[in-house]
């Protein structure tokens, strides 16, 4: 237990050493984390579970800090403002495009509709996309997989892509990481700054909820197309 | 700090209750979430009461996503089977929802 404890502290103590110390975007602690530890039980040969009798004392306090992140809400509202608004339709627009993107792009790489279900709600949060994938008909732990995955690509690649376009506003670059990569991503951007945090942590709250509602009806519509 | 703690931990508790009663597909954490943001703008709970322990555990959020993310390590195989293709369709479709939603925010009108 104390090592899968010691094992993540440590190797996210490292790696977050390495960011600050080189300044490069890239090098994402969670993802150099994450990937190290794979790397370090693959090569041990140490378990996942037995990993895990730690690392679940660690991610227990997933739970309450998604709660904290209502409370950065709170603290940032008056700065959001009257955007708000115009915050719900990008995620929208955001949500929609995902969905349709997703499904033709599978299509488009021949891949079968067992696994374009799967990959429909990956930019969505990993309990609220679990239930889609079954509901289409997905594998939800293929499903699990790719949302992780999604969201480790976009904690490290979505400020520096935004950053590069000239969209550098906390809250354009909020929306587009909450909308595109859930908590991971929204653990990236309260380190750009709480408002950037909060502005994600509501993109993702509501591509969450708009995504469950929407993915179903447009799935059945777009069968009709193919 | 103790009082903080156990007020979230209250909202989470809560967010997981109400989901499980009303079987929404929504996760527990967010309803929490949302409760919590509910309760303060309504004037229910002091942000005094809650901040100590929402600053110091969105601080190091990135830090418990740690063991789920190596969850990967499960699923290696089945990432393998669908490998390129798989990971393009990602790539692209990410990459539309991140630009459609910012760009939308930078170019639409801000109302002053």
């Amino acid at each position: 237990m104390l090592l899968g404890v010691l094992l993540t502290l440590g190797i996210f103590f490292l790696a977050e050493s390495l960011y600050k110390r080189t300044g490069f975007l890239l090098l994402n602690p969670v993802l150099v984390s994450i990937a190290s530890i794979i790397i370090i039980l693959q090569l041990s040969g140490f378990s996942y579970e037995a990993y895990m009798e730690g690392g679940q004392l660690i991610s227990f306090l997933l739970g309450p800090s998604v709660v904290a992140l209502g409370v950065v809400f709170y603290e940032k509202l008056q700065e959001i403002g009257a955007s708000i608004w115009r915050i719900v339709l990008a995620v929208c627009l955001g949500g929609t495009l995902s969905i349709i993107s997703m499904r033709l792009l599978s299509n488009a790489f021949q891949l079968s509709q067992e696994v374009s279900a799967s990959l429909i709600p990956s930019s969505v949060t990993t309990p609220i996309a679990m239930g889609i994938s079954t509901e289409l008909g997905g594998i939800p732990s293929l499903t699990a997989a790719v949302v992780i995955l999604v969201g480790i690509t976009g904690a490290a690649f979505g400020i520096p892509i935004l950053k590069l376009l000239g969209m550098r506003m906390d809250i354009i670059m909020g929306a587009g990481i909450g909308a595109s990569s859930h908590g991971i991503g929204t653990a990236r951007a309260l380190e750009e700054s709480h408002l950037c945090g909060a502005v994600s942590a509501l993109a993702m709250c509501l591509n969450g909820i708009f995504t469950s509602v929407v993915s179903v009806p447009l799935w059945k519509l777009m069968e009709g197309w193919m | 700090m103790l009082r903080a703690f156990v007020i979230i931990l209250l909202f989470l508790f809560a967010g997981e209750g109400i989901q499980q009663l009303l079987h929404l597909s929504i996760p527990g954490n967010v309803i929490g979430m949302i409760l919590i943001f509910l309760a303060l703008q309504l004037n229910l709970l002091k942000l005094d009461w809650v901040k100590p322990a929402s600053d110091s555990l969105t601080r190091y959020l990135a830090l418990f996503f740690v063991p789920p993310g190596v969850g990967l390590i499960l699923h290696l195989s089945l990432l393998q089977e669908y490998g390129v293709p798989m990971s393009a369709s990602l790539g692209i479709s990410f990459l539309l929802t991140l630009l459609s939603t910012s760009a939308f925010l930078h170019l639409s009108p801000k109302k002053k």
